[in-house]
């Protein structure tokens, strides 16, 4: 008696969590009925979106109400789209509106669009996957070549800072992020500097930890920077904190960190403590999720979504 | 014989000191806490105001000219930590009267580690379950029935930190109900009550301190709770509307700017945690009061 109490109450688990998977479905598809756009319509824009240039808003875009994603405060990725995208008032503080949700770096943005299927976002170029799509601005492709062109309007620099005088083995690394072979994997993802840079030459028995801290964007680019730095330096260890480009700065002026990353320029204050490099530039991409049929968007349209003057997807042009 | 009484008397009066110290350590920390967080507290929401501080609607610390009010933080902290509770408690209760009580002994072997597991999961699991599941739950099943939401909400915040409540307050609330004398529930049957009549109107009012105990641990872990929340809740710093609003609560106000946070800024924080130990005390004092005039 008890052992078949027992299995009816695993059949009773095990089919409460089969009809919470299937609740989802269901909710999903009745979702995608009710709204104008018709699925099939999407799937074969996104077949298309590669090739060529269709024009997909208007009756067959999708609708209802434009869910706005920004990164926290202290981002660099944030002022720098803020500033670039004009999204401020009169005062020129940051203006966006009020119910945008809030992502914590870019990995957090990107999850937040990815799973929410009328979700609009940016997040740094060099850090875009196949979750997401990236939104052409004014018709223009958000690559490397067009930003490097100018044709792509929202670009900015990739910044580390340092503070006063910089140990031997910070100076060493940054001589090898602005060396050849540095920027070299600066171009792989992102672009480049200089493009006629010295080679670097690894000094004899170089040790000791550099702690490397700031924006979110510039984390993955660093961590390729320190893994190729500690194969040709194998004694010296390199420490990165993904916590945003202004907890990057504060780090530095602290002392907390050697080298500060902000994917923005410094600010006046900043300025005023710190020496800057430019160490790369990188786009900031304007992203939508994947079933969302929309490919191409005007930079005053992303202006008027982000400051919450543009509340539906059916009025996107 | 008189050195061997003198030894163990030093032996006794060192012990003594030793006990004493640690005792003294765990008051020093807390006091510790609380000058630093009311020393840097109070003369911040003096500067920016009391009124606004606490009542005003507009949280723009990177602006010029700067705003500090953290009312919305405020209101979403203590809608959320209702909410988890209204959720949290029966459910909580029922399950540790029903394993107290009513649970079959195979049963309650699968149940209780699963419930002590429950209470080891660390919060960016929850979170990271909260964002995967319940957030698009949310949205579907709210946007079938007509409502806007983006499903990164306060109802998600509700509902994962009533689930997070449970452990704590069904390890403590049974624990409470397994040690209320058996003669109470003997005696109960004795004059001709039922099993559950028994158990439900004399064990478990006899349980109540431990109950209580339970609920403020409870109230406790749901107002201090923040990665997991971080990751559903939203961000959005402005009043919610109703409770498919995203919201920003006070402790996750504080994590997501601490880091970059400067001057003013960070005091403005700091103040804001000096907020939070007030709240902690002010529901200690209420569940302390409620219980005395109970009994």
């Amino acid at each position: 008696m008890r052992r078949k109490l027992m299995i009816l109450l695993a059949l009773v688990a095990a089919l409460s969590l089969f009809l919470v998977a299937c609740g989802g479905n269901d909710a999903d598809a009745t979702e995608a009925d009710a709204t104008d756009a018709t699925v099939t319509e999407a799937d074969a824009t996104e077949g298309d979106a590669g090739e060529e240039d269709t024009d997909v808003a208007g009756g067959e875009g999708l609708t209802g109400p434009i869910s706005v994603v920004t990164r926290e405060d202290g981002s660099g990725t944030r002022g720098a789209f803020v500033e670039i995208v004009g999204v401020e008032d009169a005062d020129g503080n940051d203006a966006t509106v009020g119910t945008a949700i809030v992502g914590n770096g870019t990995d957090q943005v990107m999850t937040s669009v990815m799973g929410t299927p009328d979700a609009i976002g940016y997040i740094s170029l060099g850090s875009l996957n196949d979750t997401v799509k990236a939104l052409k601005i004014d018709g223009v492709d958000a690559t490397d070549e067009l930003i490097k062109e100018g044709s792509y309007p929202i670009a900015r620099p990739f910044n580390v800072a340092t503070k006063g005088e910089v140990s031997e083995l910070a100076q060493d690394f940054l001589n090898f992020i602005m060396s050849k072979q540095g920027q070299e994997i600066v171009a792989e993802g992102y672009i480049s500097v200089d493009d006629a840079a010295a080679d670097y030459a690894a000094a004899e028995g170089l040790s000791g930890n550099i702690q490397v801290g700031g924006s979110t964007s510039v984390s993955p680019l660093m961590e390729k920077l320190a893994e190729e730095y500690m194969t040709l330096n194998p004694d010296v260890t390199i420490d990165i904190q993904s916590t945003g480009s202004t907890a990057g700065m504060t780090g530095a002026i602290d002392g907390v960190l050697d080298i500060g990353m902000a994917s923005r320029e410094l600010t006046d204050e900043e300025a005023a403590e710190l020496e800057g490099l430019v160490i790369a530039r990188d786009g900031i991409a304007v992203i939508v999720n994947n079933d969302n049929p929309l490919d191409d968007i005007s930079m005053e349209n992303v202006k008027q979504i982000f400051l919450g003057e543009l509340i539906n997807w059916e009025d996107v042009k | 014989m008189e050195s061997t009484g003198n030894r163990t008397r030093t032996l006794e009066q060192v012990m003594h000191i030793v006990f004493l110290a640690t005792a003294t350590a765990s008051i020093i920390s807390v006091i510790l806490i609380s000058v630093f967080i009311f020393m840097t507290g109070i003369p911040t929401m003096a500067e920016i105001g009391l009124g606004e501080f606490l009542l005003g609607r507009n949280w723009f610390p990177r602006h010029t000219p700067a705003q500090f009010g953290i009312f919305p933080m405020i209101i979403s902290s203590i809608y959320v930590t209702i909410g988890a509770i209204v959720l949290g408690v029966p459910l909580g209760l029922l399950t540790a009267i029903f394993l107290a009580r009513f649970c079959p002994k195979n049963i309650y072997r699968l149940i209780k580690p699963a419930v002590e597991l429950m209470a080891g999961i660390p919060s960016v699991v929850y979170g990271f379950f909260g964002m995967m599941v319940i957030v698009p739950l949310i949205r579907d099943v709210f946007r079938g029935l007509g409502f806007a939401t983006t499903g990164f909400s306060m109802l998600a915040a509700i509902i994962l930190l009533g689930i997070m409540i449970l452990p704590t307050i069904i390890g403590l609330s049974e624990a409470a109900i397994a040690v209320v004398p058996r003669s109470y529930y003997e005696g109960a049957v004795a004059l001709g009550a039922s099993h559950e009549r028994a158990t439900m109107s004399i064990v478990v009012p006899a349980a109540k301190s431990g109950i209580f105990a339970s609920i403020i641990l409870g109230i406790g872990r749901a107002i201090g709770e923040t990665m997991a929340v971080i990751m559903v809740a939203g961000g959005q710093s402005i009043m919610p509307e109703n409770i498919l609003s995203g919201v920003r609560t006070m402790t996750m106000n504080i994590v997501m700017e601490m880091g970059y946070a400067a001057g003013l800024h960070r005091d403005s924080l700091i103040a804001t945690g000096a907020v939070l130990f007030v709240f902690i005390l002010l529901i200690n004092i209420a569940f302390n009061l409620i219980k005395r005039k109970v009994r």
